[in-house]
């Protein structure tokens, strides 16, 4: 049993960090933000070194390494605010379909995401943004030796710009459900104007839509435990997402206390605001334990993972909360101005809070896991 | 990083369950007969500690000439998860135990410790601390109790207050002001005064709880002679084992701290079945699930965040966890009495049932007696004022004033 980070982990961090800091400055962030495009950069970065396939097995071109790695290197985008289609490739499509997906469908569709030639997306949650509970607006029917998806999914990452959607439908036998591996072209796609421009979400549409057989990943009817763990390694990546933001919103926020003098001392020397600081940095110490915690029960495959998935994202939410507003707080007019970089985070941080599920409904959930 | 034991750990484990299975005091003895305060040992604590000493369980960390078995780190840690599960405490004194003992090994000269050390592994001698002043609370450097040095003895002068287990201690670990022209911190020596000296008065306190119920105290010390040889470590440099002394064992004692609300939340579950009164359970309240809930997935950041800086202090780095681990913990245990007795209601009024002793290791307290200790908790050892300035300063590098 050991919390702490090995030297190749904390390497791994600090290569990560140094390449972000270089290819993804804040001011690039901005930039999407206020032009609304997305650069190539740092999803090259992360297809030269490795990243996406850092828990993608050998077998299909990836690292081999952990979920941990994998985690480690996801809270650095947070910290980064980093751009592009790393999240939802790496920890949305990629763990679904090595969850699901048949060696070759793996082979066909894992592959190239791990290797940054193309890109995934996935597409679990209903009109309602609910993603805890797989809803029927998206069906699925056979048809012949194919399917026939019929309906739409919603608020999905990188669901207008991904190469490939990974959809999850309700099918009429079995468990109920059924996911496909689809080519984003066939669908319909809506962007939202969303909170964080720089992280887009997209509502799709299949109307009636064939879709060959093997691109149905596993066996539809009997895919539910794929998606849940699926969905356990997604959730517990977005929640380090989060606490990597959280991080980054605490370590600004310290910084200005120090330098923003009135009274003639800096207002860090205050104890109304070191008392934020310090619940800032409780809140995110907690949200990294526990974040830290449900990385290791999905890398060791430990019982607890559904539960440790959903205590991570009810703590990152908790955290976020209490980080984004101490940290415009603590900034002062200047927090609550376009300009300042803060909202930027803040922004990140709350979008991480809403999807795949709130911190609330994992809440609900943790107390349903309890026998409460 | 690992969640998983190694197969050896794990022998430890079981090694030390089926001893304290086979060693444990016998309850109804327990029962009979409670530790009442912080430094009572009743005959079965005394009994026990000294089998947990004799048999190398009660120090394990430590060499075998104390009483050790040389345990590795994490050894050490699944010892305190172990002891924390067991039917007895690992010791009816623990400010001599955990704080005072490691003062003396690392501080006091040889004699003193030839003195001291075994008998308190022994449970022989039962300890209180002095620190705490009716001007020195928050602010401990200011403290004033004076002890001046007359050929070869300190007389001291003074009070302490807030001093636990002072009523059944037989020594107290004393801070006191040996040079009062001196800055603050520097003229502070700790003494190991005889509870039975000439001079010394005690008066204890009753707690909010419950009249007939005291574990801290006022210590008044009029004139009290204490042979020069009782001084610990250097004159006047007594402020190190102020830090120093709460630092010990801080890599392990909040591993306590999260037994004890995990066994909250449980306590708390058992609330959840009970009847709402409107045909449903207290459990079905949505509000009471998320308050619940909010507090399980605290309590388990609690362990967690424990489990990393264990990992530090195992790699022998300094953890700035301890002040956190306290403010959060204390702040969640207030959290939870009220999250259980808000949801009792007036059901939660009846404090009459079960033990009167707030150390009878039997009893479900009352939710409103809970409620009241719970204030106790971001008071006692630092206020959670002074362990955000703590952090702040020490941790986030933020100006003192």
């Amino acid at each position: 049993m050991d919390f702490e980070l090995s030297e190749e982990q904390v390497e791994l961090c600090r290569s990560v960090r140094s390449v972000l800091e270089r290819e993804c400055p804040v001011s690039l962030v901005r930039q999407i933000v206020e032009a609304g495009s997305l650069p190539d950069q740092p999803w090259r970065s992360a297809g030269e070194l490795g990243w996406a396939a850092i828990a993608v097995p050998e077998r299909l071109g990836g690292l081999g390494q952990g979920f941990q790695e994998l985690g480690l290197v996801v809270e650095e985008h947070g910290r980064a605010l980093a751009p592009g289609p790393f999240l939802a490739s790496a920890t949305q499509f990629l763990p679904l379909v090595l969850e699901a997906g048949t060696p070759e469908q793996q082979e066909r569709f894992a592959a190239p995401v791990a290797a940054g030639e193309r890109t995934g997306a996935l597409a679990v949650a209903g009109p309602s943004g609910r993603s805890l509970a797989l809803d029927d607006s998206l069906r699925a029917r056979r048809d012949g030796a194919g399917w026939i998806l019929e309906g739409s999914r919603h608020f999905v990452l990188d669901g207008d710009t991904a190469d490939e959607v990974a959809l999850a439908a309700r099918v009429e036998e079995g468990d109920g459900v059924g996911l496909f591996a689809v080519p984003r072209e066939a669908l319909k796609t809506e962007r939202i104007v969303g909170l964080d421009a720089s992280r887009p979400l997209a509502h799709l549409t299949c109307p009636a839509l064939a879709v060959g057989p093997e691109r149905a990943l596993g066996s539809p009817g009997r895919s539910a435990p794929a998606l849940a763990r699926a969905l356990e390694a997604a959730v517990v990546a977005l929640s380090l997402e989060m606490v990597g933001t959280c991080q980054r919103l605490l370590e600004l926020s310290v910084e200005h206390a120090k330098q923003r003098e009135q009274f003639d001392a800096p207002i860090g020397s205050f104890q109304a605001v070191q008392h934020k600081c310090t619940d800032m940095f409780t809140a995110v110490e907690k949200a990294r334990a526990t974040a830290w915690f449900a990385m290791m029960a999905i890398g060791e495959d430990d019982p607890r993972r559904s539960l440790a998935a959903s205590m991570a994202k009810a703590s990152a939410g908790a955290c976020q909360r209490r980080v984004a507003k101490e940290a415009i707080q603590i900034h002062g007019g200047t927090g609550f101005t376009w300009e300042c970089d803060v909202q930027l985070f803040v922004k990140r941080a709350k979008t991480g809070e809403a999807l795949l599920g709130t911190a609330a409904e994992h809440r609900a959930r943790i107390a349903r896991q309890l026998g409460l | 990083m690992r969640l998983q034991y190694d197969a050896e750990t794990e022998a430890f484990r079981r090694e030390l369950r089926a001893w304290i299975a086979a060693n444990q005091p016998d309850v109804e003895e327990m029962r009979r007969d409670p530790s009442t305060s912080s430094a009572h040992m009743p005959l079965w604590a005394r009994e026990w500690q000294r089998r947990l000493f004799d048999a190398g369980w009660l120090v394990p960390g430590w060499p075998p000439a104390l009483g050790g078995r040389n345990a590795t780190s994490v050894q050490q840690l699944v010892y305190f998860e172990e002891m924390d599960q067991a039917v007895a405490r690992r010791s009816y004194n623990p400010q001599g135990l955990s704080i005072i003992l490691p003062s003396l090994r690392d501080f006091a000269s040889p004699e003193l410790q030839e003195r001291f050390v075994l008998p308190t592994l022994r449970a022989e001698i039962a300890w209180c601390l002095g620190m705490s002043e009716p001007g020195a609370g928050s602010d401990l450097a200011g403290l004033s109790t004076r002890a001046e040095l007359t050929d070869d003895h300190f007389v001291v002068r003074g009070q302490k207050v807030w001093t636990s287990g002072a009523h059944f201690s037989d020594w107290c670990f004393c801070f006191v002001r040996t040079d009062p022209k001196a800055r603050k911190h520097r003229g502070i020596s700790v003494l190991v005064i005889d509870m039975k000296t000439p001079g010394i008065r005690v008066r204890p306190m009753a707690e909010l709880t419950d009249k007939d119920h005291a574990d801290f105290n006022e210590v008044f010390f009029d004139d009290v002679r204490v042979p020069r040889e009782n001084l610990v470590g250097e004159l006047n440099d007594g402020w190190a084992m102020a830090t120093g002394s709460l630092a010990h064992e801080r890599g392990m004692l909040w591993i306590h701290l999260v037994t004890r609300l995990e066994g909250m939340l449980e306590s708390v579950a058992r609330v959840a079945r009970r009847p709402d009164g409107r045909g449903g359970r207290i459990g079905d309240d949505a509000r009471f699930r998320d308050g619940y809930a909010a507090f399980y997935v605290d309590v388990q950041a609690l362990r967690f965040m424990g489990y990393r800086g264990f990992a530090k202090f195992a790699r022998g780095q300094v953890s700035p966890e301890h002040s956190v681990l306290k403010l959060v913990g204390s702040e969640l245990e207030q959290g939870l009495a009220l999250l259980a007795l808000e949801a009792l209601g007036a059901e939660g009024l009846d404090v009459d049932f079960h033990s009167r002793s707030h150390y009878d290791e039997f009893a479900e307290y009352p939710w409103a007696r809970q409620y009241l200790r719970s204030f106790g908790q971001t008071i006692a050892g630092g206020t959670s004022e002074i362990q955000r300035n703590i952090v702040a300063q020490r941790v986030l590098g933020l100006p003192r004033r």
